[in-house]
């Protein structure tokens, strides 16, 4: 099972900062650092997840004979104790070989000394991974040790932020990527061979499956990527059959679930797209736990509730997420809004509930028990707070387009960077505007902006509900 | 079904005295809230047991209004904000009570909780329209 290490761009980018010394003109010295690590094991995925950088202060680097670079113990210890204290699964140790032009590997200093650090820091806690990547100029190589006698090599590194970028973690510069189908041709111009490579190569967890996760998925599908995880509880209504690709009447007599109708669909375009369809709540712990299994995540629902929780989970996992709307908004006068709206939330970018789209009123509201709610609505307080939100096609259709522009921006960029908190399309003022600040920032949020389990991915509580706490907030609960 | 952070402050607020308890009905998490002070007159008592439904989404999501224990009276009559739906949680009745944050001071996650909004109870029992503390 190849082996992943994921880190946040912010975190990326403060390495970079710290290994430039080694790479100037002249004879460098080594240089290194020390994180912590939450780890993500799911599927066939397995992976590390780097939740913060212990920066190397005086004394915390030393130069041992022959240039090599030594973590000075007190360092190590810092970064193990709060390994330790946070049930974290291991620590990642980053050093340069300024030596490396081209390809980079791990010397026999690096052999003959790992084992040691890992047969210490396992002696102190045995569950303790230590994973260890040396960089070179232009190339990079990881490996995991389990135990001082153990070790595997790491596939990839994956960075999340205003962009998602993957890089090999062979030790081998990044060589052409292979020539695409012709069928992505006309598409080129917008996702290059790289980007296309990497789209193909990716897991999307599309949760939603009416109007507008239908389209993403056609999206997907005609641009490159081979495998969706698609999730909803739902099955095909009559009302359904006015958005949702491939629906038919036959769906709606038979009652088949929304996924199974799209994973038809896309399936049978000839694209070698796989679908897998998952029937169920994505509230539902078990059925949020398979986004573990994605490299990104689109959001397509019209609640605030699941929103909100495809927050938590792009962060604790350091998963790019992609929130999608759309909203006709009237008054007793006519229609006054037309709106399809884009949200990208990544590490390091607010959550939904800072952005302003979801409140914690409407959270409230959303999360009671069926009878519950319904005593509320009977008060006429939450009249506000609709449930059925009108959805047509045409405007699904926008909503759709424009979050897969951000797919494509996100593995090639050429959009205006950074990404604004979200793209806001009002089709009755012809307008589409870029909202840059959150609107309801809370510098306290436990989501984005004070997370403590960022990162962490399993290592913390699981995220979601009991099926119990799903049934009865859908009204299904055993009285 | 109780949502993680209700635990943790019904625990820290038991400890510190409060009288607060979780009930569970029907999937539905509430926090019951013995002796909110009351004046009398004009209510009928002293004190009053009130129950706080907790919404799954908690502490994301807000808390907002309470249930009244019954039977209560209020100048001799009834309170003309005690109109809610009537539930049975531990073999007592409970009217809901609308009581809500205003318009301009919303609930704000990570400074308003438990304990901030059972503050804001309280301030229905004195008649006033507080909002959060005081």
């Amino acid at each position: 099972m190849p082996i992943d290490l994921r880190m946040t761009e912010a975190s990326w980018h403060r390495l970079r900062e710290l290994f430039k010394p080694s790479f100037r003109s002249g004879r460098c010295p080594e240089t290194g650092a020390i994180g912590i690590l939450g780890e993500c094991r799911a599927g066939v995925r397995h992976e590390f997840l780097v939740v913060k950088l212990f920066e190397p202060g005086p004394g915390d680097l030393k130069i041992a004979a022959h240039d090599h670079l030594i973590f000075d113990s007190s360092y190590i210890r810092r970064a193990h104790l709060e390994m330790r204290r946070n049930r974290l699964a291991g620590l990642v140790f980053f050093h340069t070989h300024p030596l490396a032009d081209a390809e980079v590997g791990f010397s026999l200093y690096d052999n003959r000394e790992e084992p040691l650090l890992v047969e210490n820091l396992q002696e102190l806690e045995p569950a303790t991974r230590v994973v260890s990547v040396v960089v070179g100029k232009t190339s990079q190589r990881g490996r995991l040790w389990l135990n001082p006698g153990s070790r595997q090599d790491l596939a990839r590194l994956i960075v999340v932020g205003e962009t998602l970028s993957y890089w090999l973690l062979d030790g081998r510069p990044a060589s052409p990527a292979p020539t695409p189908a012709a069928l992505f041709d006309r598409g080129l111009a917008l996702t290059g061979a790289g980007a296309l490579a990497v789209l193909a190569g990716l897991t999307v967890a599309v949760i939603g499956a009416s109007g507008t996760g239908s389209l993403i998925c056609e999206l997907l599908a005609r641009a490159g990527c081979r495998h969706i995880v698609l999730i909803d509880d739902d099955v095909i209504k009559i009302i359904n059959l006015n958005r949702i690709l491939y629906a038919t009447q036959e769906d709606v007599d038979k009652g088949t679930p929304k996924v199974e109708v799209i994973r038809r669909g896309i399936e049978g375009l000839g694209l070698d797209c796989r679908v897998e369809a998952v029937k169920g709540n994505v509230l539902d712990r078990a059925v949020l736990a398979r986004l573990r299994e994605a490299d990104f995540l689109i959001g397509c629902v019209d609640k605030g509730f699941p929103r909100q929780l495809l927050c938590e989970f792009a962060y604790r996992y350091h998963r790019p997420y992609i929130d999608i709307g759309s909203e006709i908004g009237g008054d007793e006068k006519g229609i006054v809004s037309l709106d399809a709206r884009t949200s990208y939330i990544a590490p390091g970018r607010p959550c939904l509930q800072c952005a302003g789209v979801v409140t914690s009123r409407q959270l409230h509201f959303e999360s009671l028990s069926a009878p519950e709610r319904e005593r509320v609505r009977a008060q006429g307080y939450s009249d506000d707070l609709v449930m059925d939100q009108p959805a047509v096609m045409d405007l699904n259709m926008r909503a759709a387009s424009n979050g897969m522009m951000v797919v494509r921006h996100l593995l090639q960029p050429f959009l205006l960077t950074p990404l604004p908190v979200m793209i806001l399309e009002n089709m009755v003022t012809y307008s589409v505007k870029a909202i840059r600040e959150p609107r309801a920032l809370n510098p306290k949020c436990p989501a984005c902006q004070a997370n403590r389990r960022a990162g962490y991915g399993d290592c913390a509580s699981a995220l979601g509900l009991d099926e119990a706490a799903v049934l009865a907030i859908t009204g299904n609960h055993p009285q | 079904m109780c949502p993680q952070a209700v635990k943790d402050e019904v625990e820290a607020l038991a400890q510190r005295g409060t009288a607060v308890e979780l009930v569970e009905v029907g999937g539905q998490c509430y926090v019951l809230a013995s002796a909110i002070p009351a004046p009398a007159p004009p209510w009928d008592r002293q004190s009053y047991d009130i129950l706080v439904a907790i919404p799954a989404a908690y502490d994301a999501a807000s808390l907002d209004a309470f249930y009244l224990a019954l039977p209560y009276k209020f100048n001799n009559g009834t309170h003309p904000r005690v109109q809610g739906g009537i539930i049975t949680v531990k073999e007592r009745q409970w009217q809901l009570v609308s009581w809500h944050y205003q318009d301009g001071k919303p609930w704000a996650r990570g400074l308003d909780d438990l304990a901030s909004h059972l503050t804001h109870c309280k301030g229905f029992f004195l008649h006033r329209g507080a909002v959060n503390a005081y």
